[in-house]
């Protein structure tokens, strides 16, 4: 059976991030599928999957391939890789996206290693070249390279895409598409690995390393009674604290808050940078953030140029004024 | 002769850089504003044996050689000058005369506790009417029965308030030519030692350097170090060793006051453009740093001499006065390129331009180590040794 | 107990010899170090060996310059050190490197017990390694590990996955990726190196030593190909919002309000009228 030239995306719903990346995926995926006149399918393994069969099909999908049972409630590295595989071999899907997530990047890579395929990690862009084949942009050294990677001669073509990369389309819930609900295959080896406990965090619970939105304050704050506005901002926006070197020196915040090369490697979503002029040493921590807002006096810092969005003002005052901005959006 | 690093000093380097970097760069500016000793670097710093630097490892030292120890010397004071001088000073003029001169039992008895660190060691020399005349020592130790009792005071020393352990020059035999001084080893609990006031510095204001008060200290005779008389010896074979860390701690400041200047230079615009690509600035910076690199094969030079115990005191002279030199020169221009920033206590060349102008005084004044210089010159064949 | 560490040495990005403006790296010449991870990692293990008694062997893949951070691991307490150099290894993906990692380890420390990792490393940034490796291996296998306890032949571990507080449980053999959250690594004692050099030795294998098969690692045994490296900051366009601050805040929402939103989940496009007044 030849290769088809079918796209897959897999369904990484387990919380609101996950599944937003899913969504996202299928978007892109299904220009991808339609450029080369394949079908976008997603791959939905786990229990009680109605809810998001019928998302997937509402945001795009052409056909749904779903594994439902009540012994894949928990999310398994090692079960959901082998049905994963199982169903690619069977099927010859041409490309496999997974969301950037924890399980997706660990999901994504055991199944390429038992392909024996190529995998790119965190994309932030795909395409397709006029050969066809599946361009995909990942980025390294924390976003300050990016590298455009092909796999042409191995099957499938597997990339873990970062969230936030992509648009999800307007969801339909008009839509219909075929699904599949697939059985349980017999003889399935049984989990090595115990999930002896698992509880969701507050968002204020997780660490800096794993944080959605993060708050970044430089030496432009000013001060250190100035730098605990960022503490209230982070606050709204449900994100973590995190300061450059000279901030730390300077005491303004717990050393614990160091990011960049000596301190911690953060891989927010949306990264707000006040104050920050953008030394290596602290850009090589940030990982490339989908989307930065940089608030700097100097329109020419490193900082800046990085950002999507980049305020010309003093840190301080721009942090006091978007404090008082969420908090009227958040209330309406 | 090896002019590049080998793969040990190399991964040394890193290893000190990241933490002097990662412990002591954080409180740096601090604790010399506040002229404060970080006692909590100490106790970071006494399980990884950089209070033994060179020290044997069955005594707990690092054994490691002279390269290293300057190299260790050099990374500490190029975040903190005043940390460097308080290593450098315990492990060069104190532990080290120790270990060269001292009995097996006052190894034995004495070393571990220098070399762990529990003891900050200090060296005492210098006073009101001698510094450079080691032969103006006025501090008297007189033996009663098997003690010898110290009066005197001495000033300016480097690690005073903090020393467990302080190496003191005293006249033992007032009545010897030239008034022969001798080493006492005296622990700072004994009755009758006491630590004067810190000294209020321009620079290196984070080691206490205090005066040290002696009355009718009690010293048993057998914490006298060598013989009665082996002060002048003692003393100037310490000092060929600390003039070596003295020259790294130099480096150490000129090579920070470069690295700040490179940043700021490519940081800072005017006339819509970076400083860097202005001419004079770029001759500064090859100034700067050719002086650093010309210094630094100048004292592993002097270090790599040692190590093969050959003569080094002439070239640790030199590396002393060059070094010292070096690091006033590219203080001096590292500020000049700041301008104004740079004579601001929020910029660390500020710091660095304070703490480098003492190096050119302590453990014998630029004037010394020319006279030392041109003495070993003077008394070789005109033509010098092939090296 | 037999821990093996593999540690890789990434460029230290500060030194990293690079033109944002073409964005070309002249990795060849950048400084290295032991990537951060990666020195979580030998935290871990050397923490396992002092609680349970054992030998570390510590692995590393790269070129010779490498040798440095298995000098670091032996001078803060590994027992072993392998640098598995070949020009024949070089520019491996993920898929050739877990295989290369796999025979290495099986040819050095057949009777290992625990393998430890980093989660990532700061140059590549694939995080795939660990996962792959322990298929190859066939191990159970957890990433992003927080936080290890061993009882026994037990090993409990935490970690935060995707917003979960996970708590799992497996037998040895085993094998674990370690983020930079906890086990903080501890500095290097100076008679450590001096005995990391002048009494320790590093092993140096290549491809045959290790009984890789040739098509399978470096670059032979890639399935990616890189088409082209470029820095994103140069193509990168900033939106300059300048004047009043307020002005810019509220144009900041206005454009970006539903993207903005959408990231961080929550709705900010919509502003209801009279709350300014």
């Amino acid at each position: 059976m030849t290769n088809s030239r079918d796209v897959w995306v897999f369904g990484d719903y387990r919380n609101y991030f996950q599944n937003r990346v899913t969504l996202q995926l299928l978007a892109r995926g299904r220009e991808l599928a339609q450029a080369q006149e394949g079908e976008l399918c997603a791959v939905v393994i786990g229990h009680d999957l109605q809810q998001w069969v019928d998302e997937y099909v509402a945001h795009g999908a052409d056909r749904v391939l779903a594994l439902d049972h009540p012994s894949l409630t928990a999310y398994q590295g090692e079960t959901y890789t082998s049905l994963l595989v199982d169903l690619a071999r069977e099927r010859k899907p041409a490309v496999i996206l997974v969301g950037a997530t924890s399980f997706g990047r660990e999901l994504a890579a055991r199944a390429a290693k038992r392909l024996g395929t190529g995998l790119t990690a965190d994309c932030v862009d795909l395409r397709l070249d006029d050969q066809g084949r599946l361009v995909q942009t990942a980025p390294g050294f924390g976003g300050n390279l990016l590298a455009e990677i092909v796999i042409p001669r191995h099957w499938p073509q597997m990339a873990t895409v970062r969230p936030g990369t992509f648009q999800e389309l307007p969801h339909d819930y008009e839509r219909q598409a075929p699904v599949e609900w697939l059985p349980l295959p017999a003889g399935l080896k049984p989990e090595r690995v115990r999930l002896v406990k698992s509880e969701r965090l507050a968002p204020r619970e997780q660490a800096l390393e794993t944080a959605g939105v993060v708050v970044c304050g430089g030496r432009g704050m000013g001060s250190k009674k100035k730098f605990r506005n960022l503490v209230e901002l982070a606050r709204l926006l449900g994100g973590q604290v995190a300061a450059t070197r000279p901030v730390v020196y300077a005491r303004w915040c717990e050393e614990g808050a160091l990011v960049g090369q000596a301190g911690r490697q953060i891989k927010p979503q949306v990264l707000f940078s006040f104050g920050v002029s953008g030394a290596i040493q602290h850009t090589a921590g940030i990982g490339g953030a989908p989307f930065i807002v940089a608030v700097n006096k100097n329109p020419g810092a490193v900082m800046m140029q990085m950002a999507d969005v980049g305020l010309v003002a003093d840190a301080n005052q721009a942090c006091l004024a978007l404090i008082r901005e969420l908090k009227k959006r958040l209330r309406s | 002769m090896e002019l590049n690093p080998c793969l040990k000093h190399k991964v040394l380097r890193k290893s000190v850089r990241e933490f002097a970097e990662g412990v002591l760069g954080p409180i740096a500016a601090e604790i010399d504003h506040q002229a404060r000793f970080p006692w909590e670097v100490v106790q970071a710093m006494r399980p990884l044996q950089y209070f033994g630097i060179q020290a044997p490892p069955d005594l707990g030292g690092a054994g490691l050689d002279t390269i290293s120890y300057a190299i260790v010397i050099e990374e500490l004071s190029r975040v903190s000058a005043g940390v460097g001088l308080c290593v450098s000073v315990h492990n060069s003029v104190a532990l080290y005369p120790l270990l060269r001169f001292g009995t097996p039992e006052q190894i034995a008895r004495l070393a571990p506790e220098l070399i762990s660190g529990q003891r900050i060691g200090a060296f005492c020399l210098t006073e009101a009417n001698a510094g450079s005349d080691a032969g103006g020592v006025e501090t008297m130790a007189t033996r009663q029965g098997q003690d010898y009792l110290l009066s005197g005071t001495k000033i300016f020393v480097t690690n005073g308030g903090v020393c467990g352990l302080a190496l003191m020059f005293a006249v033992t035999d007032p009545g010897a030519k030239g008034r022969a001084a001798s080493v006492l080893m005296v622990e700072k609990e004994r009755p009758g030692f006491a630590v004067g006031e810190i000294e209020e510095l321009a620079g290196m204001r984070c080691n206490p350097v205090s005066s040290i008060f002696l009355e009718d200290c009690r010293v048993p005779a057998a914490n006298l170090l060598g013989r009665p008389g082996d002060g002048l010896k003692i003393g100037l074979t310490a000092l060929d060793t600390g003039r070596l860390g003295i020259a790294a701690q130099a480096l150490g400041i000129a090579q920070a006051a470069l690295e700040a200047g490179l940043k700021y230079a490519k940081e800072r615009q005017q006339f819509g453009r970076a400083i860097a690509e202005f001419q004079t600035i770029q001759n500064y910076l090859a100034d700067m740093a050719t002086e650093v690199e010309a210094g630094r094969l100048l004292l592993y030079r002097a270090c790599a001499l040692k190590d093969a115990a050959k003569n080094f005191g002439t070239q640790a002279a030199m590396a002393k006065l060059f070094c010292s030199r070096t690091a006033r020169e590219v203080t001096n221009l590292a500020v000049q390129i700041h301008g104004g920033c740079g004579y601001s206590k929020e910029y660390e060349v500020e710091r660095l331009y304070r703490d480098a102008k003492v190096t050119e005084i302590y453990e014998g004044t630029s004037e010394i180590q020319r006279l030392v210089i041109a003495r070993g010159l003077l008394s070789q064949p005109t033509a010098g040794r092939a090296v | 107990m037999h821990i093996v560490v593999c540690l890789k040495q990434v460029p230290m990005v500060s030194e990293l010899p690079w033109d944002p403006r073409t964005g070309r790296l002249m990795r060849g010449q950048a400084e290295g170090m032991m990537n951060p991870a990666c020195k979580h990692a030998l935290e871990a293990a050397l923490r396992l060996k002092e609680e349970h008694g054992g030998s570390l062997t510590a692995l590393c893949m790269g070129p010779p310059e490498a040798e440095e951070v298995l000098r670091e691991a032996l001078a803060l307490g590994a027992d072993e050190a392998v640098l598995l150099c070949d020009p024949r290894l070089a520019g491996a993906d993920t898929l050739a490197t877990s295989h290369t990692l796999a025979r290495a380890i099986q040819a050095v420390a057949p009777d290992f017990d625990l393998a430890l990792l980093g989660c990532t490393t700061t140059d590549s940034e694939t995080g795939q390694v660990g996962p792959q490796l322990a298929e190859e291996l066939d191990l159970p296998a957890a990433f992003n590990v927080e936080h290890l306890e061993l009882t026994g032949r037990a090993l409990t571990v935490r970690r935060v996955y995707d917003g979960f507080l996970e708590t799992l449980e497996m037998d040895l053999p085993a094998l674990l990726t370690i983020t930079t959250q906890e086990f903080a690594p501890r500095e290097t004692p100076l008679g450590g190196l001096e005995r990391a050099f002048a009494q320790a030795s590093v092993r140096v294998m290549d491809a045959e030593a290790i009984g890789a098969s040739l098509d399978r690692v470096g670059d032979k045994g890639s399935a990616g190909r890189m088409l082209r490296v470029y820095s994103p900051t140069a193509q990168k366009k900033c939106v300059l919002l300048t004047g009043a601050v307020k002005k810019s805040v509220q144009e900041l929402f206005e454009r970006y309000g539903d993207r903005l939103g959408g990231l961080i989940g929550q709705d900010l496009a919509s502003e209801e009228e009279g709350h300014d007044q």
